[in-house]
């Protein structure tokens, strides 16, 4: 019995490493081609590693794709709307949570529901608005949601961890005179910190990525973020792989980063999202 | 409770919810009412908006092929890219659970791909599909069969994107994992002590534990296939021949490409109509299968 799990495990463990070679495949790809040469790129069979490695390729990529002004105009939009549903989101949890108030069934229903509203569906008539107010060639339209309760998805993951947190803590501070505000931020907030770490990262993973939202009200070159940029690129430099590799891997690098440093974060909330309903 | 103190209360509440509710009713419920309206009208932008009634609901469900093709396309990639990204993902999360040599290694590196810009990953895999440079039919070539034109006959591009889109399914894994490690350990044991082996132990308890956890997969991966973008915009512009003419991406073309508003918003009506009953059906069905451990 034990030499027969032994050995399922080491066909489990094979698997599990070729499967992940195969996942990570595309990051080497995309490295190795992005230090070649465009003839080398093109060469068939394809070399496995470059023969000369091209390090100029990302100064040039840089020339003809600015990535730093991509990567601030991107921060520009990031950092706000990361502060702005962390807030809102915290409020509108903690209410949901902690408060007693009439119609509370009601607007939990709506604001639950609207998660599965597809985003789509709303972008037309939300850009007209934009537009009228004069703002749509702007960054406040991709901002202010953000400010407006943070996403359904949000309250509900910070709601699901208040929930795990003893009322009494808050009962005793009534007691000891504290009103509502001192109570979220003296003594929940700093309890509820992982899941905070994992909404402010999800909430960066959303707009970093985002591509449909920058492509609708931002039309200025200049003002791109990286993702639209990326894919401009793509459509006008379409053969020039070796700066479009290049680009990719600059592109990436951010999330891998903060991915790498906050992993715990992220597969914390995760968890969280799927479990506690 | 005093009433005076749940007024104030329920005052506060309202004060914390301020935004959360604005953002329902800007956000959500007057956009709806307004595609609503707006749907019964043509509408180009730059010019007054002219009332239609049903027209362009007629339009769309009579004349209109894209239509046709870009239900069928999407129906093709979300029901592709759900079945294949749960068996997926929870294959992989099953073998991830054992105890083997650098777990924690190979979860990052299934997870990795998920945090990942989509436009950068897509413009990496659209190198590899790459008809006749590309490394995957390298691959192809050297098993000895025909290149592949992944992404340029319409018969494979919409396959090719299922691929590129279960390589990023990591939030599934995550979540699958956490499941399994909240399968009961005594009931496996059970299954043991009654001579069952690992494929009973997998079929008769750890699936029918799962399924609260592969219910909520299901839906939050039917929701996001069904809205899929950004390999339509930035790889395929959905070609060749409507084959990735993706609902949201015709929405986009019809609106904001093309400045056909009203058209635009009867068929993110139709889009939404869609959804919601897929979604309510799914619901309805769930449970007949989904085992709830407290029921």
């Amino acid at each position: 019995m034990r030499r027969l799990r032994n050995g399922s495990n080491i066909a489990v463990t094979i698997v599990v490493y070729v499967l992940g070679l195969l996942v990570l495949f595309p990051f080497f790809w995309m490295a190795r081609s992005s230090f070649m040469s465009n003839i080398e790129i093109n060469a068939y069979p394809p070399p496995i590693l470059p023969r000369v490695w091209h390090l100029e390729n990302y100064p040039y990529a840089l020339t003809v794709f600015p990535f730093a002004r991509y990567f601030l105009n991107t921060l520009t939009i990031t950092v706000p709307s990361i502060c702005g549903a962390l807030m809102t989101a915290t409020f509108a949890a903690y209410a949901f949570a902690r408060l007693d108030f009439p119609l509370k069934r009601l607007w939990f229903t709506l604001v639950i529901g609207s998660m599965l509203m597809p985003g789509a569906v709303t972008i037309i008539p939300i850009f007209l608005g934009w537009t009228f107010l004069g703002l749509s060639n702007s960054y406040v339209p991709l901002i202010v949601p953000a400010f407006l309760g943070g996403g359904a998805f949000n309250i509900f993951l910070i709601r699901q961890f208040l929930m795990t947190i003893p009322r009494d803590l808050d009962e005793a501070a009534t007691i000891d005179g504290a009103g509502s505000v001192r109570i979220l931020f003296t003594i929940l907030v700093p309890l509820i910190t992982p899941v905070l770490l994992a909404v402010g990262m999800f909430t960066f993973i959303l707009y970093w990525n985002d591509l449909l939202g920058p492509l609708i009200y931002i039309s200025d070159q200049n003002r791109q973020t990286i993702s639209q940029a990326l894919a401009a690129f793509r459509s006008g430099y379409g053969t020039d792989w070796k700066s479009m590799m290049a680009a990719a891997s600059m592109s990436i690098l951010p999330c891998v980063a903060l991915y790498l440093i906050g992993q715990r974060y992220f597969v914390e909330g995760i968890v969280l999202s799927g479990l506690k309903s | 409770m005093n009433r005076k103190l749940y007024a104030r209360g329920a005052l506060a509440a309202y004060v914390y919810l301020a935004p959360a509710l604005v953002g329902l009713f800007l956000l959500t419920l007057v956009p709806v009412a307004a595609v609503i309206v707006i749907s019964l009208t043509k509408w180009s932008v730059l010019q007054p908006p002219r009332f239609l009634g049903i027209a362009n609901y007629l339009n769309i469900f009579s004349t209109d092929f894209y239509f046709v093709h870009s239900v069928l396309a999407t129906l093709y990639f979300a029901i592709g890219a759900v079945v294949v990204g749960i068996v997926y993902s929870f294959t992989v999360a099953t073998m991830l659970n054992r105890r083997i040599p650098g777990r924690g290694f190979w979860r990052s590196a299934f997870f990795v791909p998920y945090v990942l810009p989509a436009v950068a990953t897509a413009v990496v895999w659209s190198w590899m599909y790459e008809t006749d440079f590309g490394v995957f039919n390298f691959f192809v070539n050297s098993l000895g069969f025909h290149k592949v034109p992944w992404l340029q006959k319409s018969a494979y591009a919409v396959p090719s994107l299922i691929i590129m889109t279960v390589w990023g399914v990591g939030n599934l894994i995550v979540i699958f994992m956490a499941g399994l490690q909240n399968v009961p350990r005594s009931f496996l044991e059970a299954v043991e002590i009654d001579g069952g082996n690992a494929w009973h132990k997998f079929r008769h308890v750890t699936v029918p534990m799962m399924t609260p956890v592969i219910f909520f997969n299901f839906i939050i991966s039917v929701i996001t296939n069904l809205q899929v973008f950004v390999p339509a915009y930035a790889l395929t512009s959905g070609g060749p021949g409507d084959s990735t003419l993706f609902m949201v991406f015709l929405i986009y073309r019809e609106g904001f490409m093309r400045n056909n508003m009203g058209y635009a918003c009867a068929l993110s009506l139709v889009f939404f109509v869609f959804i919601a009953l897929l979604t309510l059906l799914i619901f309805s069905t769930s449970r007949k299968w989904i085992f709830y451990a407290g029921e």
